[in-house]
């Protein structure tokens, strides 16, 4: 216990100091922090629970337009925001800018957790590649709805607020880092305290076997919906943050991005081994800064580079990074190894 | 647990992975200004976006083969970094942040498309970095009150304005019926915003007003409309795709319309790639070789395509020509503001009043170029099947006469 308080003092102390040693990468850090939290909410379902969902990106994108929406409606007419021939400028104070932003946090939170439970409610019956495809859908389908709203401008997009001008030129890259770390955390310790109580069980339980599960007289549906909903939660709030981050938001290609960050998080959660604490937060670190690189170094081919990744981790670490690790030094994970055995078991071979 | 130290390590690798790749270039290292742009080299805007790249290093080369920029008395030369924003505006605000607090680039090109640019502009704004653009043309680019944005293109909602007007000229005056499909991105949506301008000034009816699918490959649903309901003209846009889709569905469905005015034309190759099923068509561009304008660099526009087909292989479309003015722009800013200071480039930038090959340049408060008319062209083909694009308006560079109304598939 001791050895762990070290590591999480040792984590936070290097989560709050990174901006400052690294002032270059404050957005790539960002960025970190939001993969990581997708990549944690996306593992109840895909690694705990066994349900393999497309459908995370509906409460981040929704997240991200509502915080936007919030942020903009709560003090100037959201529709001539929107409005792309519209001659006017309007500017957030500070106390607005921070206030809307606040405010639209919480909206971005609450309302993907109603959705995702009147949503989990209609569809979390389905099984297996059912419910990955209805999921896919899903996003699919918000990202055109969304695309055709006038108010929220549409194919136009959306510009979200620009950050007031308070501090330095570095103002805006802390706070976005450290609100982003701050969920974070947030997330981190939510899914850390789930996992340490019966409601994990249960999800793994679902995961093994539903039926039988059922037959244990656990109501799998209620415990399904939870579990999407405090994932819609964190997503949301992920969402949220990313937009103002960004500073555009586009239907398709930033909000309702199935086709990149929808994947990423799946991508990220099974390379670091799904179905533990650790691998989601693993997975999405070494999948940025592989990205990050390949960016670099192999422009125009950085598909293809990453492409090869997946390839190799499919072949070599089946079970992701996690797994690998397992596997190869058991004892390390509290595994001991009865030599006598299975020195007798490969005899028998 | 023993796990701990396992992620210790992990976490202390990755710190030295981090802290061994900080790099920062100046912007003016030796004798080389570097310039950064985003670019998009994948993605459904890569061929647009290699157009662009292809401009920006033809400029490159030529302006230093040609002696390079002077400023406070040396000669510097221009280099650019480029990375691929995959076409992803997310994509390129984040590389936007990159190129400036990483790579510590203070002078910006813009990437190809205007969501793009609407996604870098706020970065740039934040930094007071310059920047020159070329290819975002989305009117709601020059409303934000931006200082650092310069485009050398006219903006969208003027694209198509010219048709509607000839389209209602040609009818004596009155208005017409339009049938209308565009993209869902910002470029195309003020488009189209345009044509709603041009249809209320002009007493015109819209009858169809359909909102097409990014990554467009089929819009027969619209065609199938359009058959029915025959309006006088048809407006597409859609990037290249767009162009492409529209006149290979056109020509399967023997869709007959009075009048057909798209954007993307020459990007797209149309007339290459559909020959004969292209001809008719209207384009809006924002250049064409034919055009008079002059600078020392490229000489003209027939020169520039010269040039430029000898180097790359194709013809030059708008977005490389307009790339490279951007260039030209940049330079003149420098010698003018005779220092690398951002806020005299700026300034420098804002009181530029040149003309290039590619057109005059001259920017408003807004940071759109108000000094260079759109123009339209049609595809012509002779009899061999050759085509080719003809300016038809404005009157003053016009090479052919407008053919209207185009004629019936049946009599073709």
């Amino acid at each position: 216990m001791n050895k762990n308080l070290i590591l999480y003092a040792a984590i936070l102390f290097f989560g709050i100091t990174a901006p400052f040693i690294f002032p270059a990468f404050k957005v790539q850090l960002s960025i970190l922090c939001i993969l990581i939290v997708l990549a944690l909410t996306w593992n109840i379902q895909g690694g705990e629970m066994g349900y393999n969902t497309f459908g995370n990106i509906l409460f981040y994108g929704l997240g991200m337009y509502l915080c936007a929406s919030v942020q903009v409606g709560m003090f100037f007419p959201l529709a001539e925001w929107t409005e792309s021939g519209g001659e006017k400028t309007f500017v957030h104070t500070p106390a607005q800018f921070f206030q809307g932003m606040a405010v639209g946090l919480v909206v971005a939170a609450v309302i993907p957790t109603i959705v995702a439970g009147l949503i989990g409610y209609a569809i979390l019956g389905l099984r297996g590649h059912y419910f990955a495809i209805c999921t896919l859908g899903l996003g699919v389908a918000a990202g055109e709805i969304s695309g055709g709203i006038e108010i929220i401008g549409a194919g136009q997009g959306f510009t979200t607020p620009p950050f007031p001008d308070v501090g330095g030129l570095e103002s805006r890259g802390e706070f976005f880092y450290f609100l982003s770390f701050g969920v974070l955390v947030l997330t981190f310790i939510a899914v850390r305290a789930i996992y340490s109580t019966r409601f994990k069980l249960i999800l793994n339980a679902i995961r093994d076997n539903e039926d039988k599960a059922e037959a244990m007289g656990i109501q799998t549906m209620k415990y399904k919906i939870i579990g999407w909903m405090i994932s819609a939660f964190f997503c949301g709030l992920a969402g949220g943050i990313m937009g103002g981050l960004v500073g555009y938001i586009d239907s398709t290609d930033v909000a309702f991005d199935g086709r990149e960050m929808g994947v990423f998080m799946v991508l990220m959660a099974i390379l670091g081994g799904k179905g533990t604490l650790w691998g989601p937060v693993i997975g999405a670190t070494v999948f940025h800064i592989f990205k990050e690189g390949f960016w670099t170094f192999f422009l125009g081919w950085q598909y293809v580079a990453l492409g090869v990744l997946i390839v190799v981790i499919v072949i070599y670490f089946p079970e992701g990074i996690m797994g690998w690790l397992r596997e190869k030094f058991p004892e390390r994970f509290g595994e001991t190894i009865d030599e006598k055995d299975r020195k007798a078991q490969v005899e028998l071979k | 647990m023993k796990i701990t130290k396992i992620i210790l390590s992990f976490v202390s690798a990755l710190a030295i992975l981090l802290s061994s790749s900080v790099t920062s270039f100046a912007k003016v290292v030796g004798d080389k200004i570097i310039l950064g742009s985003a670019i998009s080299l994948t993605g459904k805007y890569s061929s647009n976006g290699v157009h662009t790249q292809n401009g920006y290093n033809m400029a490159v080369d030529r302006i230093n083969s040609m002696g390079g920029v002077k400023v406070g008395g040396k000669t510097y030369k221009f280099e650019i970094i480029y990375y691929d924003d995959e076409s992803n505006p997310k994509r390129a605000a984040q590389l936007a942040e990159r190129l400036i607090s990483q790579d510590g680039v203070q002078f910006m090109l813009g990437p190809y498309s205007s969501g793009l640019t609407k996604a870098i502009a706020p970065v740039t704004e934040k930094y007071g970095v310059p920047m020159v653009e070329a290819n975002g043309a989305s009117r709601s680019l020059f409303t934000k009150g931006y200082k650092y944005l310069f485009a050398v293109l006219a903006p969208a909602n003027l694209y198509l304005d010219v048709a509607i007007r000839t389209a209602v000229e040609l009818n004596g005056g009155k208005g017409v019926r339009i049938a209308q499909a565009f993209e869902q991105d910002a470029f195309s949506q003020d488009v189209r915003l345009g044509i709603l301008d041009a249809a209320k000034e002009t007493g015109s009816e819209i009858i169809i007003d359909d909102k097409l699918p990014k990554e467009l490959n089929d819009m027969a649903a619209t065609l199938v409309k359009v058959k029915q309901m025959k309006p006088d003209v048809l407006v597409v846009s859609g990037h290249t795709k767009g162009a492409l889709t529209a006149i290979r569905q056109i020509a399967e469905m023997k869709v007959d319309v009075p009048m057909l005015a798209m954007t993307h034309c020459d990007a797209a190759k149309l007339s290459k790639q559909h020959g004969k099923n292209s001809q008719y068509a209207l384009c809006a561009s924002q250049w064409h070789k034919t055009l008079t304008y002059k600078d020392d660099f490229f000489k003209d526009g027939m020169t520039y395509a010269a040039d430029f087909t000898n180097e790359f292989g194709y013809d030059p479309p708008y977005q490389a020509a307009e790339s490279s003015a951007a260039l030209l722009v940049f330079k003149d800013a420098f010698e003018r503001a005779n220092s690398f200071d951002q806020k005299k480039v700026r300034d420098a930038l804002a009181a530029t009043n040149m003309q290039t090959f590619y057109g005059n340049i001259k920017f408003a408060p807004g940071g759109q170029n108000v000094d260079k008319p759109m123009v339209l062209f049609q595809v012509m083909c002779d009899g061999a099947g050759k085509c080719e694009n003809k300016v038809v308006a404005p009157l003053k560079w016009a090479s052919a006469e407008l053919i209207h109304p185009v004629p019936k598939w049946s009599e073709r």
